[in-house]
């Protein structure tokens, strides 16, 4: 058991890019050469494996000893967070664990929104923020200029923030003595009854779930009794420990007050350990939980099918596995005219979406179709009920509706002043409206919008990105529903409706969303053995329409004696070709086409 | 009299390869090469002789490259061949392939005299531009005079080849073509779609031309087998056309899955229930022959099953098309699942049929390559 005031729970915020990870990796490095310098190659080895296995104990919390200059052995425990605005709840639980956190700001950018959202998140918890000013060894690194950004924008004392160059090993050592020195250490009364914060947990086939948790009051023990104060569930801990850059390492005399560790107690699913729910003693429960436990809801929805329909058990084996270790996904079967079986995920955002998509593509070697992401919208009918409703198939006829609500978010962007003008563009474009805007210095500006989340879902980031170079930054979250003015649009392919391809737009861009959709699908059909009209409707009224030309040629003028061996092979290759469409009716579909109706601001 | 068989004879010898030719054959030759030819392939008939000795040759066919340009002499000693050691039937069909400007009257005459009577004349166009930048080794003038040529040597069943979709050939101009060729009066006419092949000298120059897009390619087809039925040509394969009892023979077995032996390099056979070819390398198939190396390319078994694909595939290039008795009675196959494709075909004008035989339309013909897979996939998923 270590004593409190040689405790320091810590987290690291940072932009994307601006050298987190590299920072962890050097403060890991440091702690063990000092410490285990006979064990240091070992260390490094196993940490390998650890990567090539995918399971990166640093990227949840890692424990560290450190022998400060004032000749104490400090413990630091350094708490990963999620560094995406789609995992802006898994982070908020992160900074809850921690007393203080470094705040990695580049030397050559800069704040970005990243930074500065994540920054406000730490304040609002109380963290104290120690600014540490990263890659100075780049030619282009201002830290003087960037330290006056921190103190001007933030208003936290930067001048004498660490110098860093966490690429080349520079400055290390001032971290550990700024952690050290000017972050807290934890209070809480290890004799008080236990209240521990989940701030993540693990899926292991062979321990069950490992929750990773910071006590904030009382002692965890392996044999005793917990209840999860959320979902009520008791257990009987198995095993408590710490965690190591090696792996986990057990401490049978378990865990008190202040102290960052993990539990395993033959937990099957990671449902039954929310992130930000609190742990307490079963016989002796604490009056009331933590603060801030929220219950994760996903934004965005999909439907997601097998390309090849004979995979649909492949598909839900593995959103089974994934559902195993991400508690945030949701899924439920779906049936589609056009896709056939499916499921319909929900996930945290965008990014979310992606790495679901990527992982069950790439570790489960599936080919998907996956329909064009939805929010969920609030559905006022005229018999007045309300319904939620995350998939435009569900969305009421003009009949039965009074009055839709979607969802809103507060958006933040940063950007070099030369680029305000394309993104108000932008903005506008995406039924934004203009909050305020603030210039940090003579040519950075924080824009802040008001955004349907509908909007952002397509291809927001990307175009902002493509809009300002790359340079213009952007984080949100969910601010409140509101009245909207939406309509269902419907796609026809020669004549009959394809599910999958409904999409919810806002009245104003019905138009133009319906004629790009239109266009869309006819570039990306082939031609078929008949002309397919590309018909966009909303509520049975045409809106846009395109025509997929008919085949009128695909022919091997000359086949004699040599050439017949040589047709049955382009045979094959031609059945080949099929197996990537999708029959939607008698109109023979291509994977691509479900894609590109999600891409329609490129040209 | 056993079962008829054609006999393909290969003759790998150009005065010039066209630019957009990819069959087997080298340009010029010298008299050497082509006298180790003959004999290569004098040898390979006189091996070959004693697999056909229960069967009936009915067509022989001297294709290319451009047969006449490997010699009088050497044409009659392959000529001989046949006749003396095959079992030549009487009346069998007996075509040579030329080319305009490679043959004249007195040529034509002694080909006639031995014992050719059929001639297949690659025309190809009537505008003497395009023959320049196809890279023929003839004009438009040629080709009439090679023609009449031909008839005055007493040729009765002439073929003439043509070429659509050229560069910059309008519809009008491909009608005038044809209207001009039916003039000339051939028994027989192919015409053929160009297609670019890669790696021949116009598809390497592809860019610098205009070729007519598919939807103009298509005109162009549909307007070959109006004016050709017109003037009283049956349309009896895709891209061929025929007087009444002057269809090619020899072509037709490939397309009726009739057995034919193929010599020379790349020639191809389909006998005794095997497909094979022989190597495209004329150094090495001659060399194979006079030596004793290896001059077999692939071979494929076919059983019963490839069999009744390739009878879909190949009988629905004919005007005959498939018949869903012909293919219970030959491969046991269920034919529903096929029928149920060309219904739904004829539903929209690519097919019709007489009973429960099915032939494809001319616009049909225009997407075989998409029918044809459709009905073969139907046929391996049906019940």
């Amino acid at each position: 058991m270590v004593k409190q005031d040689r405790l320091r729970n810590f987290c690291i915020i940072a932009h994307i890019d601006h050298g987190k990870s590299t920072l962890a990796d050097r403060l890991i490095e440091a702690t063990h050469a000092v410490a285990q310098r006979e064990m240091a190659d070992q260390i490094l080895d196993n940490m390998e494996l650890e990567r090539e296995r995918g399971i990166t104990i640093k990227a949840r919390a890692v424990r560290l000893d450190y022998t400060a200059a004032d000749g104490q052995a400090y413990v630091l425990n350094l708490i990963d967070t999620p560094g995406h605005v789609d995992f802006n709840y898994e982070v908020s639980r992160s900074l809850a664990a921690c007393e203080g956190a470094l705040l990695v700001v580049d030397a050559a950018q800069g704040i970005e929104a990243q930074t500065l959202a994540n920054t406000y998140l730490a304040l609002e918890h109380d963290l104290e923020v120690l600014p540490i000013l990263n890659k100075i060894d780049l030619p282009s690194a201002d830290p003087e200029r960037a330290a006056q950004e921190v103190e001007h924008v933030i208003g936290l004392p930067a001048l004498g923030a660490p110098r860093v160059s966490a690429k080349l090993g520079q400055g290390i050592d001032a971290v550990l003595e700024a952690v050290v020195s000017g972050i807290p250490a934890p209070a809480g009364d290890p004799g008080a009854p236990l209240r521990a914060l989940i701030f993540d947990s693990q899926y292991d086939s062979y321990r069950g779930v490992i929750v990773y948790i910071r006590l904030m009051e009382g002692r965890l023990r392996p044999g005793q009794a917990i209840r999860m104060m959320e979902t009520g569930a008791v257990f009987e801990v198995v095993e408590t420990g710490v965690l190591r850059p090696l792996g986990m390492e057990p401490c049978a005399d378990g865990l008190a007050a202040g102290e960052v560790g993990y539990f395993t107690a033959s937990i099957k699913t990671v449902r039954e350990t929310q992130v930000g729910d609190t742990v307490t003693d079963d016989a002796r429960p604490a009056a009331r939980p933590l603060p801030g436990y929220r219950r994760v809801q996903p934004m965005v929805f999909s439907g997601v099918y097998p390309a090849d329909g004979a995979k649909y058990p492949d598909l839900r084996d593995a959103l089974d596995k994934l559902k195993l270790n991400d508690a945030s996904l949701t899924f439920e079967p779906e049936t589609s005219v056009a896709l056939g079986y499916g499921f319909r995920c929900g996930f945290l955002g965008l990014l979310h979406m992606e790495i679901i998509q990527e992982r069950l593509e790439r570790e489960y070697n599936l080919d998907l179709i996956t329909t064009a992401p939805s929010v969920i919208y609030k559905i006022h009918k005229t018999d007045g009920e309300t319904a939620l409703i995350d998939n435009p198939l569900n969305y009421p006829n003009p009949t039965e509706l009074d009055y839709p609500e979607e969802p809103f978010v507060k958006a933040n962007v940063l950007t070099p002043s030369a680029y305000v003008g394309s993104i108000m563009d932008l903005c506008q474009e995406r039924r934004g409206t203009f909050r305020d805007m603030k210039y940090l210095d003579a040519d950075r500006v924080e824009m802040h919008y008001d955004l349907p989340l509908g909007e952002i879902i397509y291809d927001f980031f990307d175009a902002l990105k493509s809009r300002t170079r790359g340079y213009a930054s952007l984080d949100y979250e969910f601010s409140e529903y509101r009245k909207s003015d939406l309509v269902k649009l419907d796609v026809l392919l020669n004549g009959d409706p394809v599910d999958a391809l409904s999409f919810i737009v806002h009245t104003d861009k019905a138009y133009p969303r319906a004629r790009r959709i239109a266009e869309k699908l006819k570039d990306n059909i082939p031609r078929q053995m008949f002309e397919v009209p590309v018909q966009v409707a909303v509520g049975g009224k045409i809106i846009a329409r395109e025509t997929v030309k008919a085949l009128r040629k695909d022919v091997l003028a000359k086949c004699y004696g040599g050439d017949i061996t040589r047709k049955k092979k382009l045979l094959e290759k031609q059945k080949e070709g099929k197996k990537r469409m999708r029959s939607l009716g008698s109109v023979e579909v291509p994977q691509e086409a479900f894609m590109a109706v999600l891409k329609l601001d490129e040209n | 009299m056993g079962q008829a068989v054609g006999l393909y004879l290969h003759i790998p010898f150009c005065q010039k390869k066209c630019d957009y030719c990819d069959f087997y054959s080298v340009p010029g030759g010298d008299e050497r090469a082509k006298q180790t030819y003959t004999k290569a392939l004098a040898a390979h008939l006189t091996e070959t002789a004693p697999a056909l000795t229960r069967h009936t040759v009915d067509t022989v066919y001297f294709g290319g490259g451009t047969p006449p340009v490997l010699g009088l002499g050497p044409l009659h000693t392959l000529m001989d061949i046949i006749r003396r050691r095959f079992p030549l039937a009487a009346g069998a069909e007996i075509t040579l392939e030329a080319n305009p400007g490679v043959v004249d009257d007195k040529l034509l005459k002694k080909l006639r005299r031995e014992g050719f009577n059929r001639l297949s004349l690659g025309v190809q166009s009537l505008e003497d531009d395009t023959l320049a930048l196809l890279g023929r080794v003839h004009n438009a003038r040629q080709a009439q005079s090679a023609f009449e040529g031909a008839r005055a040597a007493g040729f009765d069943n002439i073929g003439v080849d043509l070429l659509y979709g050229l560069p910059g050939q309008t519809v009008e101009e491909w009608r005038a073509t044809l209207r001009e060729i039916v003039a000339w009066g051939p028994e027989h006419i192919s015409c053929y779609g160009l297609k670019l092949e890669e790696g021949t000298p116009l598809w390497r120059d592809r860019a610098d031309y205009a070729f007519p897009d598919d939807d103009a390619q298509a005109d162009q087809y549909l307007a070959a087998v109006s004016i050709l039925e017109e003037n009283g040509y049956l349309h009896y394969e895709i891209s061929n056309f025929a007087r009444p009892g002057r269809v090619s023979r020899h072509n037709l077995k490939y397309w009726t899955l009739a057995p034919y032996i193929g010599l020379g390099p790349s020639a191809c056979s389909d006998f005794g229930g095997r497909r094979w070819s022989y190597v495209r390398d004329l150094e090495a198939y001659v060399g194979g022959m006079l030596g004793d190396g290896d001059v077999l390319h692939e071979m494929e078994e076919l059983p019963p099953e490839a069999r009744a694909a390739e009878y879909l595939m190949l009988r629905l290039r004919t005007a005959d098309g498939v018949s869903g008795n012909e293919y219970v009675r030959l491969y046991k196959g269920n034919f529903e699942p096929v029928e149920r494709v060309l219904e739904a075909r004829a539903a929209h004008g690519f097919a019709r049929s007489e009973g429960n035989r099915w032939r494809l339309t001319p616009k049909g013909f225009l997407v075989s390559n998409r029918i044809i897979a459709d009905v073969l996939e139907a046929r391996t998923e049906g019940p």
